[in-house]
């Protein structure tokens, strides 16, 4: 993908991350987690468990984007690794006909 | 099972490590294959095994956040993927949820509407699932002898009775007009892209999900796209979607990493699966799958709705068993059809 296309999709993530619409998904977010404001125990925990439940409780923006960059990351991460397996298996793609 | 139990510091429950993969991996294949989120199979899943309801809604968009980003790839690579229209699909999507939230909230100060919004999914799933079933079995096959008896005149293999609605669509000439050269559309009125888009935004937030289900039908149906292009062109919406949930919803400490982590490890694999068995069947087996498909699952809600009704834990169980039957049913269909499709291309190629 170009560095121009790339651009285009930030912006349109961010727009939409701004946009109004996304109100009832946060208007859920926010019921909920009038219940979820208790911290969580941290006592019996240890290292990088702690370190979560620590971000956790004390750093909600810092967890929010650990958890995005987390999964961003893995998702990538994984997808890389099963497709050279699954070419290594004879399953590579490429551009396919759209045949109905 | 006690074996992998593992400790979620967040949710502070123990759960069972394989049993987040297996859940990640059928979602991740439905995903890939159907171009669907599956927060519709997920929040259930986790909620019956043992997860706090508001961590069965935050932790799912995270693991389809992860999930969602190789399989665009996969079908970019594929060239199943309209962005333009999928981007178009995203900024006129928001304003339909926009709406379709305030008319809920609206109903929600008449009364309960967890009733009305089922009995809509219910609806639904079950139209779209019979047409689609319709299309498959009574539209395609009249075609396609038609098209055999009027060789002259022949009808193209990819227009259906049902495409023929997006023909009519597509004959609306309000400009400004559009065209969608990676979907094969010359043009069509940007208004009734608007329309369709707009409808499909009101939906999901009317029924407070993500909608892959519903984007996937309107796009092959209404706007006319090749089933394969409508999966990948689905998935960028679901992309999208599902990034700006993981975010709010973690801002919001509704969800667990660790979980989210052990499920994407399932779900990448099984995505990755998903998107490369489109390459191996037609897109009319697609279409009727996921017609299975949405047809089981509107029969889970509406055990759920009885269960809500009688207050029986039988009807929420059967729920729970339907749903996840149908993802492992579904996800062992694909692999296998995967496995032997794959199989008849090498044996053809080694002729």
């Amino acid at each position: 993908m170009s560095a121009k296309k790339a651009i285009g999709l930030l912006f349109f993530c961010l727009l939409f991350v701004s946009t109004p619409g996304n109100s009832f998904a946060r208007d859920a977010a926010e019921k909920e987690s009038t219940a979820l404001n208790q911290k969580v125990q941290t006592s019996r925990l240890s290292g990088i468990n702690l370190w979560i439940a620590e971000t956790y409780n004390s750093e909600r923006t810092l967890y929010a984007i650990t958890v995005t960059i987390v999964m961003a990351a893995l998702g990538t991460s994984l997808a890389f690794l099963t497709d050279l397996v699954l070419k290594a298996l004879g399953l590579e793609v490429s551009r396919i006909s759209h045949r109905e | 099972m006690n074996l992998f139990n593992i400790h979620l510091p967040v949710a502070g429950i123990e759960f069972s490590a394989v049993l987040l993969v297996l859940i990640g991996f059928c979602v991740g294949v439905l995903g890939g294959f159907f171009g669907v989120g599956g927060g519709w199979m997920i929040t259930p899943a986790l909620n019956i095994f043992g997860f706090h309801m508001a961590f069965a809604i935050g932790t799912p968009l995270a693991n389809i956040f992860g999930q969602s980003i190789g399989a665009v790839r996969k079908h970019h690579r594929m060239g199943n993927i309209d962005w333009k229209l999928g981007l178009i699909s995203i900024i006129t999507s928001v304003l339909g949820v926009e709406i379709g939230s305030r008319v809920i909230i609206a109903l929600e100060k008449a009364g309960d509407v967890g009733v009305i919004v089922r009995w809509c999914y219910i609806f639904l799933l079950s139209i779209l699932g019979v047409y689609m079933l319709y299309d498959y079995f009574v539209v395609h096959p009249r075609l396609m002898k038609l098209a055999e008896e009027e060789a002259a005149n022949a009808v193209s293999p990819g227009v259906t009775g049902a495409a023929r609605i997006s023909d009519r669509l597509h004959k609306i000439t309000i400009p400004p007009m559009i065209s969608f050269p990676a979907s094969g559309i010359e043009g069509v009125s940007l208004w009734i892209i608007l329309l369709v888009f707009l409808l499909t935004g009101f939906l999901s937030g009317f029924m407070g999900v993500g909608g892959g289900f519903i984007i996937l039908p309107v796009l092959v149906y209404l706007i006319g796209l090749p089933t394969t292009i409508a999966v990948g062109t689905s998935l960028v919406t679901v992309l999208f979607t599902a990034a700006y949930g993981c975010f709010t919803y973690a801002l919001k400490g509704r969800v667990e990493l660790v979980a989210a982590f052990i499920m994407l490890v399932g779900a990448s694999i099984g995505a990755q699966i998903g998107a490369t068995a489109v390459k191996y069947i037609k897109g009319y087996g697609i279409r009727l799958l996921f017609a299975i498909m949405i047809i089981l699952a509107g029969f889970s809600v509406l055990t759920e709705q009885f269960y809500k009704a009688t207050g029986k834990p039988l009807f929420q169980t059967l729920a729970g068993i339907v749903l996840m039957g149908t993802a492992l049913a579904m996800s062992v269909i694909i692999i296998g059809r995967l496995k032997l499709e794959s199989q008849k291309e090498k044996s053809v190629s080694g002729k």
